[in-house]
């Protein structure tokens, strides 16, 4: 926890600057989350700030301060399934798309890479946007929380109120079509590398 | 006959996994811009507006309901306490109208003596 159970309790009693530490404590972390969630920079912080909207008008209903970062990050993953939703974000990302270019970040040194250079970053950004478009926009944020964002599959049952097995399961069939994307864009991209 | 070109299984889901950390790499937590938190209370202050606008609108609803539908008991109370006023001054008309017939029969005969002596 970033900060103190009594803060929690505060602003659950209506004390605005109780409300405005929280939001400072959480908001770096939460806007990290929706920029790997939703993957355009662009609407970051729009999101960020209706999560925060969200809490704001539903914090009375927290049954107790221990389970609040289990409850903000329900609201941020419903948030960010809202805006792909409203964004129509598989109109745009077609497999077609990922092109050789793209899936050779898929090496050893691309995370290191990633790190350092801005093109290479949006290489990388493009390539899972791509791959991301084979799953629908709910297992797309599920996928993310699980393989980007480290959640457990504890704390992934916390968020969704699922069981475990059910999540297990959703999880494997998401990661295997976006697999089954990733193969045919490497098919492509070593067929586009030996005809040249 | 295996080129080496074929992809395995696990080859496959590590190269996936490494996509998926160079991606966590590629979007670090961002910095939020001084205006996140203005705008933050912009917004919390706006949708309060319309809760309360909302709020004060549901509460006049109510309250002309509930007149509406006192005016309704009243006038509907007063309509029914009308045919009941006309209903009784009748029966007591009929009453009236029944007693007066019940004079004519209840008046004793008049015999006149000549009758018998015809």
């Amino acid at each position: 926890m970033l900060v103190e159970f009594e803060l929690i309790k505060r602003a659950q009693s209506g004390d605005g600057a109780a409300f405005n530490q929280l939001v400072l404590a959480y908001r770096k972390r939460i806007l990290g989350s929706i920029a790997r969630l939703i993957g355009h920079p662009e609407d970051v912080e729009d999101v960020g700030q209706e999560v925060f909207l969200r809490l704001y008008f539903s914090l009375d209903q927290l049954r107790s301060p221990e389970v609040f970062e289990s409850w903000l990050y329900r609201l941020t993953a419903n948030a960010a399934y809202d805006y792909l939703r409203k964004r129509g974000r598989r109109m745009e990302s077609r497999m077609a798309d990922l092109s050789e270019r793209q899936v050779i970040v898929a090496d050893a040194t691309a995370g290191e890479k990633a790190g350092r250079d801005e093109g290479e970053r949006k290489r990388v950004r493009d390539a899972v946007e791509s791959l991301l478009g084979a799953v629908s926009e709910e297992d797309r944020v599920l996928l993310m929380l699980k393989e980007v964002e480290g959640l457990s599959l504890k704390e992934l049952g916390t968020i969704y109120h699922v069981k475990e097995n059910a999540l297990k399961l959703r999880l494997f069939r998401a990661r295997q079509r976006v697999l089954k994307a990733f193969r045919s864009a490497q098919k492509q991209s070593a067929g586009a590398g030996t005809t040249r | 006959m295996d080129s080496g070109e074929t992809f395995r299984p696990s080859q496959d889901e590590e190269r996936l996994d490494t996509l998926f950390q160079a991606y966590r790499n590629a979007c670090p937590d961002p910095d939020p811009s001084p205006n996140f938190m203005p705008q933050l209370w912009q917004k919390i202050e706006a949708r309060e507006r319309v809760v309360l606008g909302f709020g004060r609108l549901a509460r006049h609803v109510a309250t002309a309901a509930l007149a509406l539908s006192l005016i309704m008991v009243i006038a509907l109370s007063l309509s029914t306490n009308g045919p009941s006023a006309l209903d009784e001054s009748y029966v007591e008309f009929l009453a009236e109208d029944h007693a007066r017939q019940n004079l004519d029969y209840v008046e004793p005969v008049h015999l006149e003596p000549a009758d018998f002596q015809r």
